[in-house]
């Protein structure tokens, strides 16, 4: 077990140090000029020069590479050119409401993707089936800035039941300030026991995370029933079917339990895609958040910060990847042979 | 698979409806709010992007101003209607007859929020460590040689050439009186950075919160010298709300006082309708297409001429729905120096005769123009496509190219005179409400370009626009006079193409009374200055 | 993704007996294959489309350099049965020049996938040992970035435009096919009549082209058909975030991003090219199911 950790440990380790060199040579390519949008628009060339110093870009290129990495392994990830603050901190700032964000949509895809799997499954080849795959496919196809659009337009405009944008009122910083512990709006309020602010933020974070569940419940929908329909084939199912126990009871006692599987395999893949995708759907629903912060940081060519965002989301899956093998070879042993 | 089915269904259910019954009030959809989320007679303004990009006013130069004008304040304020410089922290001044000496009287009683008196002295140290900061708009107090400061009220600025000192003191940026000494020892701009203030305006800030939606809180500076009788304002919030259909609903649940910006469908919603009030006012941003008289096929005049009458002024005016208004040569309405009929007009007939003639035309050569806007502004992107539909019926092609500020304009220098673009879209508006700073920085001469991405040099236009600046400090009516002479000679050699300048359309709750737009001070709500209705 | 190995014997518990991985006969598939059916007529309506558009297209000009200041925003109505954009151009003709532009990047960035992916892969399982090693690192790098984002950083990077778009994507989505490929060659490659082929002193190019090759194909063609969908999904928010194709392309994308700040005043200039892309995604996710059921060789149930 160990040596299948440390192996494992030192790939994860070689791919981080792989992306981080990546980012920086995407980040060096960025046309523009860092110094020119760290002085301003109206800047005058003596102002421009004095920034170019100040953000050590007058330095050799290898000298720039050689201060990066040491600084990004240290905790310092540059300064974000348009906030001026330390990368790290508005990271650290900005990602636990992503976090949030992605977890409930997470809950959702599973709420969504599991039932619909073993339905389709259960009554493979009648319509249960056919409308399961059916929206699978459809959850797999649509295209998230769309239906984010959609939603509001349904939910917000022509409904009036939902909130179009934020993550809660902000008329309750008034009434029921929400006091910070992990700057995450729905957990705060828990945690706080603000229960007015975690209404409203229950209900603004309903259409994004539906948004954001719509991929990873199409793909677990298909994942649960194929992999339950793999295992109710496999010997042992058939000899408990041949002992005279019902379809029904085979499929509660062997499917439920093999359709988990597929699930863990599949959260850390679809847990940084959903990650990324809340670029798209927090700047559509103007939610603060990691996404929107990428997003302000690529229309402002705020380099820094879209390394910084780049490097932390491609860690997340690195470590995300690593934990999800660690647990499988744990549960499975063949594996680490692998 | 029922067993599990059910549950899940029940919990999504229940779920939806408690959201739905629990959206009902806290968005204010449908109520009115009475204001009481907000304090005592606040006036909340919704903005578009995040407003204290910099605390310092010596050095702010973005969206900040919407903030720091009711902060601080300035010697004089502009006022775009009467096209005259009034009255502020000034309450007269007066120049020699050569215009180098400007002596200006401070009103009494005037105290900065750090409790201090503002006098000749602290108004001197503001306006000096403005200009040896060198930042933002610090230039415009370059004629400035030495300023006295015979008594408490009085500061006699002496300056090196003549320079309207009354408008430069009115200025947008880099104007402002502030106390520097409030930072008690620490360093003016790290104490600044902190998020605190040194003015003498009516607004003081009370809370700052940044990176939030409600960013920033001004409460009423209760010294002020302009006092705080009759109904007015006590509070002022900022709420940033980039979503322009957040902002519009807000201000429909009555969450908000006014929005600064929606489109023009929105705004539209909202004309003539009961409980609120549109304004529509023109401002100084005006959309210019810069042409590259230099090299390539604009350096003929006759092509630029071509380009400048293929355009369909009206129809662009028209697919912006209000959002603009004409533009009659470069200085916008408002601002003393405006001329009227210098507008161009679409004629494609000409402009087809002119392209013959300059040797493209069906029977001669072919020709590719190259256009750079700022990628991601709607407006110059819509201008952009109806440019190139345009040009198209000429034959001419166009090749678009939305980019970045900084890329568009190291395209527009390069030294490689193959790369730099044809035209270039851009806004340009004075930093102090002077038509000198299109004529200064877009057409004066440049031997190493900065903003006259033109490339366009007219000794006599050169010389004209010397003149001018110093004769606008004893004659204005002479020196406006003098800008329309040269806005005729802009217009003739077509260094560049005047598209339109912005309005201001502005939505609001109608309890707000007195609101008027002043382009000098662009986005800028004086809320002091507004009366808010019983 | 790995799939549970085949058991012929449940096809028969099923009351059916079929010899595994082989239809019977065109028609049987379909019946047994609606979804695939329903797709591949899908797609080829979105073809069909594509190439008929200058005929079909009631504006064709519109598609292109036109525009009608003057006609701007107009409601759905027989004249525009989808309505006018912002600056007056007919959104029909828009959406049906539109089925020329995403398939197309999908195709090309498949192309160019498999044409980097398919070497790679082939070389990295068949010799193994260090050169494995290496491929395999660096394709992991490549893994380790979620698509979207390193094609995001790489279209922020580069002048924005459909080459570019097709560039920046290929870039994430190669390393896939590599490792769906090395594993193929692995196994090929550990086969004892490859190394007996070996001994008789057979040429590698010979092996690789004759039997490496060819049973590495299979998965590649079923991941090439279910990654159309994904790659226009991809292409379409790189173009919506304005990264990629630019007016006046009538990309779907980047119609949507128009179109979205009067999504509350003209809603028709959001949904259309907006339900185009589902519409064009979801065809070929059904095609992509469907011919993997019917080709994956592991795969016997055929629902």
């Amino acid at each position: 077990m160990t040596r299948f950790l440390v192996r494992r440990l030192a790939l994860a380790a070689f791919v981080v140090l792989g992306v981080v060199v990546l980012t920086f040579v995407v980040a060096r390519v960025v046309p523009g000029d860092p110094a020119v949008t760290w002085a301003g628009p109206r800047a005058r060339p003596e102002q421009i020069e004095a920034a170019r110093e100040q953000l050590g870009l007058d330095r050799p290129v290898p000298v720039q590479i050689a201060r990066y990495l040491g600084g990004v392994a240290s905790g310092d990830w540059g300064l974000s050119l348009r906030t001026r603050r330390p990368v790290i901190d508005d990271i650290a700032r900005r990602a636990p409401a992503s976090i949030e964000l992605v977890t409930v949509a997470m809950v959702l895809a599973i709420a969504a993707g599991i039932p619909l799997g073993l339905v389709a499954a259960r009554w493979r080849g009648r319509a249960p089936d056919l409308l399961s795959r059916v929206s699978a496919v459809i959850g797999v196809s649509m295209p998230s800035f769309w239906l984010a659009i959609v939603l509001q337009l349904i939910f917000f405009q022509w409904l009036n039941v939902l909130p179009v944008a934020g993550s809660y009122d902000p008329g309750l910083d008034y009434t029921s300030p929400l006091r910070s512990v992990t700057n995450a709006p729905i957990a705060d309020a828990l945690l706080t026991g603000n229960w007015p602010v975690l209404w409203s933020a229950l209900s603004h974070i309903v259409l994004p995370a539906v948004v954001i569940a719509a991929y990873p419940a199409g793909v677990l929908t298909r994942m649960v029933r194929a992999s339950v329909l793999d295992t109710i084939g496999e010997d042992h199912v058939r000899m408990v079917r041949a002992l005279g126990f019902t379809e029904r009871s085979v499929f509660a006692r062997f499917a439920l339990r093999h359709a988990w599987s597929p699930v863990v395999a599949l959260l850390a893949l679809v847990f940084a895609y959903a990650l990324v995708n809340t670029f798209l759907v927090e700047a559509i629903f103007n939610r603060p958040g990691l996404g929107s912060y990428a997003a302000d940081a690529i229309a402002a060519l705020d380099t820094p910060a879209i390394v910084g965002v780049t490097l932390f989301v491609a860690l997340v899956y690195v470590v995300g990847n690593l934990v999800v093998d660690v647990v499988q070879a744990m549960i499975d042993p063949r594996i680490r042979v692998a | 698979m029922r067993s599990l089915r059910l549950p899940v269904l029940v919990i999504a259910a229940a779920f939806a409806v408690v959201a739905a019954a629990c959206t009902g009030d806290d968005d204010g959809l449908g109520a009115t709010d009475d204001g009481a989320t907000q304090g005592p007679s606040a006036f909340t303004y919704s903005v578009n992007s995040e407003v204290m990009i910099g605390w310092d006013p010596a050095s702010g130069y973005s969206n900040e101003v919407i903030a720091l004008h009711n902060i601080y304040e300035t010697l004089t304020r502009y006022n775009d209607e009467t096209q005259e410089v009034e009255p502020l922290l000034a309450e007269s001044w007066e120049s020699s007859e050569d215009g180098l000496t400007w002596t200006f009287t401070l009103r009494d009683g005037v105290s900065f929020h750090s409790g201090r008196e503002l006098t000749a002295e602290a108004a001197k140290a503001a306006i000096e460590r403005t200009t040896e900061l060198g930042e933002a708009a610090a230039y415009i107090w370059g004629a400035v040689k030495r300023i006295e400061t015979p008594d408490d009220r009085t500061l006699v600025f002496e300056l090196s050439y003549a320079s309207p000192l009354d408008l430069v003191s009115s200025g947008t940026y880099s104007a402002y009186i502030y106390d520097t000494e409030a930072s008690g020892g620490q360093d003016m701009a790290e104490w600044f950075a902190e998020g605190n203030d040194a003015g003498t305006g009516p607004y003081t800030v009370s809370e700052y919160n940044p990176g939030d939606e409600i960013e920033l809180r001004l409460a009423a500076y209760a010294d002020y010298w302009g006092g705080w009788d009759g109904d007015r304002y006590e509070n002022y919030v900022f709420r940033v709300t980039p979503e322009a259909n957040t902002a519009a609903q807000l201000l429909r649940a009555g969450e908000v006082t006014m929005v600064q910006r929606m489109s023009p469908q929105l705004w539209q919603s909202f004309e003539g309708q009961d409980g609120f009030e549109t304004t529509s006012a023109p401002s100084w941003q005006t959309l210019l297409a810069l042409l590259n008289t230099a090299d390539g096929p604009l350096a003929d005049e006759r092509v630029r001429d071509a380009v400048a009458l293929a355009i369909d002024y009206e129809g662009i005016i028209a697919a912006l729905e209000g959002a603009a208004e004409p533009l009659s040569g470069v200085v916008p309405p408002g601002l003393w120096g405006h001329t009227e009929g210098l507008q161009f007009q679409q004629d494609l007939e000409q402009a087809r005769t002119l392209l013959e003639e300059a040797g493209y035309g069906p029977n001669g050569d072919p020709l590719s123009l190259e256009l750079t806007y700022l990628r991601g502004d709607a407006d110059e992107e819509l201008v952009a496509t109806i440019m190139r539909s345009n040009l198209a019926e000429l034959n001419v092609d166009l090749q678009v190219r939305g980019m970045q500020w900084q890329a568009q304009w190291d395209k527009a220098k390069s030294g490689n005179e193959e790369t730099r673009q044809d035209i270039l879209v851009f806004y340009w508006w004075p930093d102090y409400p002077d038509p000198v700073s299109w004529f200064f920085s877009l057409f004066r001469t440049e031997e190493e370009p900065f903003f006259n991405l033109a490339y366009y040099s007219n000794q006599d236009l050169d010389a004209m626009i010397d003149e001018a600046s110093v004769v606008s400090a004893t004659d204005r009516d002479e020196a406006a006079q003098m800008y329309e002479e040269m806005q005729q000679i802009v217009v003739e050699d077509a260094p560049a193409i005047p598209l339109y300048t912005q309005t201001y359309q502005r939505a609001m709750l109608d309890e707000v009374e007195g609101f008027q737009d002043n382009a000098a001070y662009p986005n800028v709500v004086f809320a002091y200055e507004l009366t808010p209705a019983a | 993704m790995a799939t549970a190995p085949a058991h012929p014997e449940t096809a028969a518990l099923e009351g059916r007996l079929l010899p595994p991985g082989r239809e019977r006969g065109v028609r049987a598939a379909a019946r047994r294959n609606p979804l695939l059916v329903v797709g591949a007529v899908l797609c080829l309506a979105i073809a069909v489309a594509a190439v008929l558009a200058p005929l079909i297209a009631p504006f064709p000009a519109d598609a292109g350099d036109a525009t009608h200041p003057l006609e701007t925003l107009d409601t759905p109505s027989s004249a525009h049965p989808f309505g006018t954009d912002q600056v007056g151009r007919d959104v029909l003709s828009r959406v049906l020049y539109g089925a020329r532009i995403s398939p197309v990047i999908a195709l090309l960035v498949l192309a160019i996938s498999c044409a980097i992916g398919i070497p790679l892969g082939i070389a990295a399982g068949y010799f193994g040992g260090v050169v494995d090693e290496v491929i395999m690192r660096v394709t992991d790098v490549f893994l380790a970035f979620p698509a979207l984002l390193l094609a995001l950083a790489f279209a922020a990077v580069m002048q924005p435009s459909v080459t570019n778009t097709v560039i920046a994507i290929a870039v994430t989505w190669w390393p896939w096919y590599t490792r769906i490929v090395r594993g193929q060659a692995a196994s090929v490659a550990g086969r004892p009549f490859v190394e007996s082929a070996r001994a008789m002193g057979i040429p590698h190019r010979r092996i690789l082209l004759r039997h490496v090759l060819p049973n590495s194909i299979t998965p590649v063609i079923v991941q090439v058909s279910l990654d159309v969908g994904g790659v226009i999904l991809t292409a379409s928010a790189l173009s919506f975030l304005g990264l990629g194709a630019q007016d006046p392309t009538p990309d779907w994308g980047l119609m949507v991003s128009q179109g979205q700040q009067f999504f509350t005043t003209h809603w028709w200039l959001v949904t259309f090219p907006g339900a185009a892309i589902l519409f064009t995604a979801a065809a070929f996710n059904l095609l992509g199911d469907g011919l993997r059921d019917v080709l994956d060789p592991r795969r016997v149930l055929t629902r």
